[in-house]
């Protein structure tokens, strides 16, 4: 069902818009990805998987102050929302769950 | 320093691609990493990435449009379409002023459209009713007299049809009329005059006329027996049956009622009531090769082609008729028969047609008046429709919706006045009719009539809307919003000056042509043509009449009376003198030179009772024998023969040898569209048809009298009727006259309804300046200068107008003049008082609305705000 199930790029960019509380735009939240992961990511990416969570009600957003080196254009600010906060928690919890039926032996 | 931007046409792809709510935030996210880039790869690298960046975008996700809220529905939604002109209705009636102006030119620029158009598809459709009128050609021949212009003839040799029939095998049938006669037909005591033709008997297998009794094809072959129409039948034989019953032709001959055929309608070129067989009256020289004495057609096999069959007819005078070898026989098809009579250098080149398409051009033309009228009105009044513009663009109404909206207030317009219309046609058709000689009738149960009439709706709708449509539906809402007082811009007043112009430019045109037309008419009644056809009655000399012992009592008993002053026989009315004969010989005569000249036979007295001038010599003595190898010439005649002093001279002409005897003036042989030609007259008093007449001054009454009494004295058996020359002179002119009636109708009809649009526009203009005349008056200015004010804009529009029509009126009368050989000078006061009347309508037109907005109390005009 919609809204329950989050991928693993989505969780990531969620998690970055709740590092980044308050000030999370577009190229914002991709600078803070690609310094945690060392990896490229791509923004048209990072734009649609915004707009699906924001589609789950998992952010929020409202137009911020405009810069002159975007053009003049207004930044797009998220903000993770209560549903945002308990999806990522019930993730973490299934893992940690998950963490602690590992038995010993294996992770040795 | 400021880095270059990224390049613009990736920002429009991206425009175009992304959805646009997602515009905002995607253009400055990829230009804020694009600059960041710029500073840290620099630009060249950070130009590659950003393009890398952009083409990423390519995701359905981020191209599927938002759903809108309130969605605007197709703009051809039925729900729409009702609202449309539930709007469009309340417009009109809001200001119902504007509209009736705009119905009333709308409606007479239809009417007239329309009525012509009937016209049209009356002139248009000649001949197709026939079946298997698209293998039915009408037979004419080139001549080509030595080293002069090739001559088409309408008229073919009798032999001719035979010949074809036999030697050209994609033919599959031809047959030979003669010239329509009326001629007397008696059935007891009924007795009256019906027009007939002797047919060949392929004439059924041409055309398949349906019979409603008896074979039509059988009856033609039976020399005693007539086809007749179901007209006659219906007259002579009311009782029915009327196969088998007998009648009587001309008091002679007696037939028996073959075949009964449907009436032919008016739209065809054969017009006949009865048919009899060809052999019945054919006379000797009807089957010489030498003269063009009858009318062939024939009908083609399906599959042939008219081109081929000439080829094929190429050699025919050649093997049959030995005198000349220059001529070709050409095939006109029958459908084209009423609209391509004239023939140049052996090609159809016009007729009928110049007619249906000046007429045609003319509906057009006024149609677009009234189309313009419409646009006019509508634009200047955009100005108080902005706002209502601005606010349905605000609610979200597409450009597509209004334009929908603007053009079906039109097309409700167009619809309302082609009721209007329909009505004003049906009043308008019968004196239509008695003016152009025609049967139209509105039939609505045509379908194609209705197509038409749609079409004409359409046509004018989407025309006169489509200005406003396009030019209200452009404006920018923010604007119009913003600026409470909106004003039309420059552009749209200018279209409309540009439309006044155009509409007066045409109403001058017109107005000259009126003007010429009407001059060029009044010349060709007025001219001194000669001879006096004013006030001469003619008789056709018929039955008893035909001898010529009693004809010439006749004549005596009539000169011997009170009333009549002079009277004359002829073979031929001196009224379009066109029989023409190669036969003038002369000596000193050029070497196998033959010339045409024109040629009439006449009785006693011709010379003095049609008053012609004789420039030298005398009359032919009355009765004298010996004068009937005599010849009297016209002054072109004498030209041509290069003789000075013809009178004495012999020439040779139809009677042998005889001297000239008298050298008349140059009088007109015909209508003025020929010059005078070369005329020999020749004395055959046993010869003549007519009898004619002319009354002592003021006696007229009495003299017709006097003529019944003693024409029905001496031909008992025939019903009596007279004609005066001078009417049967006008006919020759009844096209001009037609066009002449037309213009006038056209041009006036063009002046009132660019004058409604003036009236309409003025009265706008007065308006929209209510305040502006107000604060004029308050600071005192005169009624007088508040008239000139508003009047002086409309008055240049004219002036533009009348430099612009002149001299295309000028050059299109010019060209409609060059049909005549006899012709008025086109003056340089016709363009004046054409301008000054257009002018003064326009003047006058404006003047009543500037005047009272002038006396306007400027109290009124100002207390409110």
């Amino acid at each position: 069902m919609k809204g329950t199930y989050l991928g693993e790029f989505e969780e990531v960019v969620l998690l970055a818009v709740a590092i980044q509380s308050g000030e999370a735009y577009g190229a914002a939240v991709v600078s803070e990805i690609e310094q945690q992961m060392n990896r490229p990511v791509n923004l048209g990416a990072v734009h649609a998987v915004l707009c699906r969570l924001q589609e789950k009600g998992l952010v929020s957003s409202h137009l911020g102050g405009a810069t002159p080196e975007r053009g003049g254009r207004r930044k797009r600010l998220y903000a993770m929302t209560g549903a945002g906060r308990r999806a990522l928690e019930e993730i973490r919890q299934l893992r940690n769950q998950m963490w602690a039926a590992i038995p010993n032996p294996a992770l040795s | 320093m400021q880095p270059p931007p990224p390049p613009r046409w990736l920002d429009r792809l991206l425009t175009w691609l992304v959805a646009p709510h997602l515009h905002e935030e995607v253009l400055g996210d990829l230009h804020e990493r694009y600059h960041r880039r710029t500073q840290r790869l620099g630009y060249a690298a950070a130009r590659r990435r950003y393009l890398r960046e952009v083409l990423a975008y390519c995701r359905p996700s981020l191209i599927r449009r938002k759903p809108q809220v309130y969605p605007s529905p197709f703009f051809l939604n039925p729900d729409m379409l009702r609202n449309y002109f539930t709007v469009a209705w309340r417009t009109l009636t809001k200001s119902p002023t504007y509209s009736l102006v705009n119905l009333i030119g709308l409606a007479l620029g239809m009417a007239c459209s329309l009525l012509i158009g009937l016209w049209i598809y009356d002139e248009l459709s000649y001949d197709r009713f026939l079946p298997h009128h698209e293998q039915i050609h009408f037979v004419r021949v080139n001549y080509n007299f030595r080293g002069g212009e090739t001559q088409t003839a309408f008229a073919t040799p009798g032999p001719l049809a035979d010949v074809i029939d036999r030697d050209i095998p994609s033919v599959a049938a031809t047959t030979i009329l003669s010239w329509p006669s009326e001629t007397l037909v008696r059935v007891g005591d009924k007795v009256a005059k019906e027009t007939g033709q002797y047919a060949s008997v392929g004439f059924f297998d041409v055309f398949e006329l349906p019979a409603v009794q008896g074979n039509a094809k059988t009856a033609l072959a039976n020399l005693n027996q007539i086809v007749i129409s179901q007209k006659m039948a219906a007259t002579y034989f009311p009782e029915g049956q009327a196969v088998g019953k007998t009648l009587q032709l001309d008091n002679k001959r007696v037939f028996v009622v073959g075949a009964v055929l449907e009436n032919l309608p008016a739209n065809s070129t054969l017009q006949f009531d009865w048919l009899v067989n060809f052999t019945v009256e054919e006379k000797e020289w009807q089957s010489a090769w030498t003269y063009n004495a009858v009318m062939t057609y024939l009908r083609l096999r399906p599959d042939a082609s008219p081109a081929q069959a000439e080829t094929a007819m190429k050699g025919l005078f050649r093997r049959y008729a030995t005198f000349d070898n220059k001529e070709r026989v050409i095939l006109q098809p029958i459908t084209q028969l009423h609209l391509w009579g004239d023939y140049k250098n052996g090609v159809a080149v016009g007729g009928q047609i110049e007619y249906v398409r000046l007429f045609g051009s003319m509906a057009l033309f006024i149609l677009l008046i009234a189309c313009i009228n419409f646009m006019n009105l509508s634009t200047a009044r955009s100005a108080m429709r902005t706002k209502e513009v601005g606010v349905r663009k605000v609610v979200g109404a597409g450009r597509l919706a209004l334009m929908g909206q603007f053009l079906s207030e039109s097309l409700l317009m167009s619809l309302l006045g082609a009721v209007v219309a329909l009505g004003l046609v049906w009043l308008l058709l019968p004196p239509f009719n008695a003016i152009f000689d025609k049967r139209l009738a509105l039939d609505l149960a045509d379908p194609a009539r209705w197509v038409g009439l749609l079409g004409l709706i359409l046509l004018t709708g989407l025309l006169s809307g489509s200005y406003p449509a396009l030019f209200l539906s452009g404006l920018r809402p923010v604007r119009i919003l913003k600026s409470a007082g909106w004003r039309a811009g420059t552009g749209p007043a200018q279209f409309r000056r540009a439309l006044v112009v155009f509409q007066f430019a045409l109403s001058v045109f017109l107005i000259v042509g009126m003007l010429t037309v009407g001059q060029q008419m009044h010349y060709l009644r007025t001219k001194h043509l000669g001879l006096d056809r004013d006030n001469v009655a003619y008789v056709t000399l018929e039955g008893a009449l035909n001898d010529y012992e009693k004809t010439e009592q006749l004549r005596q008993q009539l000169l011997q009376t009170t009333s009549v002053a002079m009277a004359t026989t002829t073979a031929q009315l001196p009224l379009n003198i066109r029989n023409t004969s190669t036969d003038l010989h002369w000596p000193g005569q050029p070497q196998k030179q033959l010339v045409s000249v024109a040629t009439m036979s006449v009785g006693n007295d011709f010379i003095k009772t049609m008053g012609i001038k004789l420039v030298a010599g005398r009359d032919f003595r009355t009765n004298s024998i010996a004068d009937t190898s005599c010849y009297l010439v016209n002054e072109a005649a004498a030209k041509l023969m290069g003789i000075k002093e013809p009178v004495g001279r012999e020439i040779t002409f139809w009677f042998g040898k005889g001297p000239i005897i008298g050298l008349m003036k140059d009088f007109h042989l015909g209508s003025m569209h020929q010059a005078i030609q070369p005329l020999v007259v020749t004395f055959m008093p046993p010869n003549t048809q007519y009898l004619l007449i002319r009354p002592r001054a003021g006696q007229t009454p009495q003299a017709l009298a006097d003529l019944e009494r003693l024409v029905k004295q001496a031909n008992p058996n025939y019903p009596f009727a007279y004609h005066f020359l001078d009417e049967a002179y006008e006919d020759l002119y009844q096209r001009e006259q037609q066009v002449s009636t037309l213009i006038n109708y056209a041009g006036a009809l063009a002046i009132l309804i660019s004058c409604l649009g003036l009236f309409g526009l003025a009265t706008f203009t007065a308006e929209q300046r209510t305040k502006e005349i107000g604060v004029r008056k308050v600071l005192g200015a005169s009624v007088a200068s508040i008239v000139a004010l508003l009047g002086g804009d409309f008055l240049r529009l004219v002036l533009v107008a009348i430099l612009i029509a002149s001299p295309l009126a000028w050059w299109a009368m010019h060209y409609w003049l060059a049909d005549f050989a006899y012709k008025i000078t086109i003056e340089w006061w016709v363009f004046a008082l054409a301008g000054v009347l257009a002018v003064g309508i326009a003047l006058l037109t404006v003047s009543f609305q500037s005047i009272r907005a002038a006396v306007a109390n400027p109290v009124k005009s100002l207390r409110t705000e």
